[in-house]
């Protein structure tokens, strides 16, 4: 699947009145037939506009990512490198997710650690945690 | 241990007997052999062993489907049953099973396996009439965290007292990650993912204070009442190849006074060799 190239729609929910607390921040389009007007055109027939997190917590994700692998330094990781064909098992996938909650002062319940597959995934998810801990302190 | 040369028939396993099947990818080493294991995989099963970053990983993907489809085609079920003819799909959950080719005149036997792999070893592991889970770890690995703080985070109280009270770090370390594979492999066998059942809900136990080789001894202990979780399971411990731990669980099917699991280990290089193993309890080291 192809992320939609440059352009990166950010939207800012207002935790208080737009009810997407608890909801996964990425949205998955699949435009049938012509694509409208407004969206930019693609050659892929399936892409997706991400509520993306910020470079930074991408980039520090990747970091604790390639740590945890003991990933050499050329090894390229990007935002939809999967954890599983970077080498990561499952005691590695659970370090990581315990380095995140340490590193962004968050907690992962179960069911969503089981739902990080990717770096993006991750970065994404930490910071709908970051928000709601904020939006509640 | 009766050795069994490769091609002749094998028996599924009794009821009462677990297989466990391994492969060191370092005895591996046939671009030949290699590429004939590529050529059992579906397409689907191609393109995630394509998709692993660098040569290491892509050769343990592909040695555990090579390892988990000719192992169930060792036992000979069905003529029409090869390496390459078995399909694979995954349950709600993501545990994967096979589909069997189902006709008039025959009934697939209740075959149930299970597949672990580290970097260095690859494991699957083979029941009838039972759901299986098992966990290979690397005796050696590290942690990146904090034994304590990672147990603090993720297992019971229980748990976390038994490891705290091991003042040897190295001990400690290795019954952290035997404990590890034993609550990974409960997990596997139930089949419904992490999140069925998380590591704090449920409770590791020993015979005694200490874990010791009796593998009779271990029980679940659910924490959360009411609980989803069963607890009609029982565990064997296994050192394979000196160098790793693994963890197996099946069902208990009620046997009188706590029996051992019987396991069966084996040594293998797909479509080349096999052998029995004696199994090895882990002592501490």
């Amino acid at each position: 699947m192809a992320a939609a190239p440059v352009t990166c729609v950010r939207l800012t929910t207002s935790m208080h009145t737009n009810q997407i607390v608890g909801k996964s921040s990425t949205m998955r389009i699949v435009p049938m037939g012509r694509v409208k007007s407004g969206f930019p055109c693609l050659r892929t027939s399936r892409f997706r506009i991400s509520c993306s997190a910020k470079p930074e917590t991408v980039n520090k994700v990747s970091e604790i990512v390639k740590t945890q692998l003991a990933l050499s330094a050329d090894t390229v990781v990007t935002p939809d490198s999967k954890l599983s064909t970077l080498g990561a098992d499952s005691l590695d996938t659970v370090e990581i997710v315990m380095t995140l909650e340490e590193e962004f002062g968050i907690s992962v319940e179960e069911e969503n650690s089981q739902n990080i597959t990717t770096v993006q995934e991750a970065a994404d998810l930490i910071e709908s945690l970051v928000e709601k801990k904020n939006a509640t302190a | 241990m009766f050795c069994t040369s490769a091609l002749s028939p094998l028996q599924l396993p009794s009821r009462m007997e677990t297989h466990l099947w391994y492969v060191l990818p370092n005895e591996v080493k046939s671009q030949s052999l290699l590429s004939q294991y590529v050529d059992l995989l579906s397409p689907l099963e191609k393109d995630h062993v394509f998709s692993m970053r660098g040569e290491e990983l892509q050769k343990s993907a592909l040695l555990a489907r090579a390892l988990v489809r000719t192992t169930i085609a060792r036992y000979q079920i069905h003529s029409r049953v090869s390496p390459r003819s078995l399909v694979f799909r995954k349950n709600a959950h993501g545990k994967p099973e096979v589909i069997w080719e189902q006709s008039d005149d025959w009934h697939p036997p209740p075959l149930h396996f299970n597949l672990s792999h580290t970097s260095s070893l690859i494991a699957c592991g083979v029941t009838v009439g039972s759901p299986i889970g098992i966990d290979v770890e690397e005796k050696q690995r590290t942690m990146k965290s904090n034994i304590l703080s990672f147990a603090k985070r993720y297992f019971s109280c229980e748990e976390v007292e038994v490891l705290s009270a091991i003042s040897d770090p190295e001990v400690q370390r290795h019954e952290f990650i035997k404990l590890w594979t034993l609550k990974e492999a409960y997990v596997k066998a139930l089949g419904t993912g992490f999140s069925g059942a998380p590591f704090n809900t449920f409770t590791i136990r020993f015979g005694v204070a200490n874990p010791n080789p009796e593998d009779s001894a271990i029980v679940i202990v659910p924490l959360e009442k009411p609980t989803n979780l069963t607890t009609n399971w029982q565990f064997a411990q296994v050192q394979l190849a000196g160098s790793h731990y693994a963890a197996i669980c099946r069902q208990n099917d009620g046997l009188p006074g706590g029996a051992s699991m019987k396991v069966i280990v084996r040594k293998t290089i797909p479509l080349v060799e096999e052998h029995c193993v004696p199994s090895i309890v882990p002592v501490d080291d």
